[in-house]
């Protein structure tokens, strides 16, 4: 079953131009010109349950102003949305059982009280019965190593054990579902890398979906299985991570340093049965660009029965690197490749 | 509903938590609020140093009208807090947590801004009620009581439906308007015989912003003031109906809402 469904999903705002200077503010006080912008534009996509999806997209893409109408926080201009089988903003009290949501940048908690406190409050709004909510926070609170922040108010917390109090409450309720906006920012590595390994677990073990955004890529490495990825409101990209880094990824780059000197000619000859392309710096040092479907093992046997190494550094074009690109471009399609052989 | 009630306790628990720590400020408003409440006695007692009837109503039974005033207003400021509402909840954004949360969105603010310490204000206007009741030698009699119940909570729900219509404004105005102020201005009018206006304002007190029922209505069928007695039992009905008129506004303003920054 389809977790999330979305279909020509569109959400315009209405912005006010501001004439410049006195007299055009006392313009606008009395006919205001409005411009429409589509925060989100004819989206379709959908997601079943059990994945993990990240949402990428440059500031102002449309990514929370998606979450929010996924969350029944705004109403859609037009298209459908099913979540969980409900629409979002029609059964809200009712969807919202079923969901957990965590905003990086907004909190769940009640400032002044205690940790436990707020936990509290929320099992009775999420009507929570007695017994499941101690066997959940338990698990949760030894999973998270919570148990030294229970009597804290928010307020002393740091924003890493903040973040963490977050998850359990966005998760007391047992939702199947949960939106994570930016959920590792401004937090250190190793807070981190402890999100990113409970969601993993969350997912493993009970099978929740989960969708999140963030600006971190690394999130998404460890996490996702599939990224949508929105530009200006359009879905740029929709698939694996890895089917984006092979499609966008311009191979490997293997960077030698040679015992004694070698000319280009003698490095074109030793792998001229491979699609490899070389650029030198200076005699001693050279570096090979691999396609992604030739196997670095050939191109470092041609070349280690010729010459003495020194050293090999195999380097990756990274995620970042990709995604930048594909950010600047404003699109996915792939690129034109330049096949040097 | 046992939901709903139950939540009411366990917010007010999270309030009296939080609140009993800084005990002086507790104090304060409590002070405040009654002082706020003495100065429009005192302009009361004022104005019948001039004259000694205010449109048939004398000065014992004005005040009384006044006592009644305060326990529908000291339950609605405990329950019905939404003089913050557009800065916290739209400005900055806090209605996203509340529309994530499986309880009535409106009712959810209700909740995070109850004021316990404005039921203070209601047990006083019990107390002058009593006394200026006892004044005119009116006597208490059994129907009386549940007769207070059901015109109390009908005004309390006039005022709740009334600034819940004007506060749903801020939804499809940006700018918070000053509309709240002017009202609050105008709320004062219900207390005082409402024959004393002339006819524009008494419609607009009785059908429009019928602050008349949070007021000289309800209270006259305690004074046994006969030319009002059928607008007295209009009451529940006004409440209900403004209540409901309330509900909609807002969840229609609701659908406006555009959320705030990221």
């Amino acid at each position: 079953m389809q977790a999330i469904e979305v279909q020509d999903l569109r959400k315009t705002f209405q912005i006010q131009k501001s004439r410049g200077g006195l007299t055009g503010a006392l313009k606008d006080l009395f006919a205001r010109q409005y411009n429409e912008v589509a925060a989100v534009n004819d989206i379709t996509f959908s997601i079943p349950q059990g994945e993990i999806c990240g949402y990428i997209g440059e500031n102002g893409a449309g990514k929370s102003t998606t979450i929010k109408m996924l969350t029944g926080i705004l109403v859609p201009t037009s298209g459908q949305i099913k979540v969980n089988g409900y629409v979002p903003y029609q059964e809200r009290e009712k969807f919202v059982q079923g969901i957990g949501v965590v905003f990086g940048q907004r909190s769940q908690l009640w400032w002044d009280i205690g940790v436990i406190e707020s936990f509290q409050l929320l099992r009775k709004v999420y009507q929570v019965s007695e017994a499941d909510y101690k066997k959940r926070l338990d698990e949760l609170v030894e999973r998270l190593q919570l148990q030294d922040l229970l009597s804290r108010p928010v307020r002393k917390l740091s924003l890493g054990q903040r973040m963490r109090c977050e998850l359990v409450a966005a998760l007391l309720h047992n939702p199947s579902i949960i939106f994570l906006d930016e959920p590792t920012i401004g937090l250190d590595i190793v807070v981190k890398s402890e999100i990113r390994e409970f969601l993993k677990d969350l997912n493993r073990t009970q099978g929740t979906t989960i969708l999140l955004t963030t600006h971190d890529l690394q999130d998404i490495e460890a996490l996702c299985s599939r990224v949508i990825m929105l530009d200006a409101g359009n879905v740029i990209y929709d698939g694996g991570l890895d089917d984006l880094k092979t499609r966008w990824g311009k191979g490997k780059e293997v960077r030698f340093q040679f015992g004694k000197a070698v000319t280009a000619s003698q490095l074109q000859a030793w792998t001229a049965s491979l699609p490899v392309q070389w650029t030198q710096e200076g005699e001693l040092v050279a570096t090979a660009l691999v396609t992604a479907d030739t196997a670095v093992s050939d191109v470092l046997t041609a070349v280690l029965s010729q010459v003495e190494i020194l050293d090999i550094q195999i380097s990756e074009t990274s995620t970042d690197e990709i995604v930048r690109q594909i950010y600047s471009s404003g699109s996915a399609e792939k690129p034109e490749v330049k096949i040097h052989v | 509903m046992k939901y709903y009630l139950g939540l009411v306790w366990e917010y007010f628990l999270n309030y009296a938590k939080t609140r009993l720590t800084y005990r002086a400020d507790f104090w304060v408003e409590v002070i405040s609020d009654l002082l706020f409440q003495a100065t429009n006695l005192i302009f009361i007692f004022v104005v019948f140093a001039h004259t000694d009837t205010l449109g048939g109503f004398t000065e014992a039974e004005v005040v009384f009208v006044y006592g009644y005033f305060m326990i529908p207003y000291g339950l609605y400021s405990c329950f019905v807090n939404l003089w913050n509402f557009g800065d916290r909840y739209i400005v900055k954004g806090e209605m996203d947590r509340i529309l994530t949360r499986p309880a009535h969105n409106l009712f959810q603010i209700f909740l995070e801004n109850l004021d316990p310490p404005s039921l203070i204000g209601s047990f006083i206007g019990v107390i002058i009620m009593f006394w200026s009741g006892g004044q005119l030698g009116i006597e208490l009699l059994w129907w009386h009581i549940p007769a207070l119940i059901v015109m109390v909570l009908g005004s309390t729900l006039i005022y709740t439906g009334i600034y819940t219509i004007l506060t749903s404004i801020s939804f499809y105005s940006d700018s918070p308007t000053g509309i709240i102020p002017l009202m609050y201005n105008i709320q004062t009018y219900g207390r005082y015989p409402i024959t004393i206006y002339n006819r524009i304002i008494q419609i607009l007190l009785t059908w429009i912003l019928p602050f008349a029922f949070v007021g000289i209505y309800p209270a006259a069928l305690f004074l046994d003031r006969p030319e009002m007695i059928r607008m007295a039992w209009i009451t529940p009905v006004m409440g209900i109906v403004f209540f409901t008129l309330g509900l909609l506004f807002w969840n229609g303003g609701i659908k406006r809402y555009r959320g705030a920054g990221s």
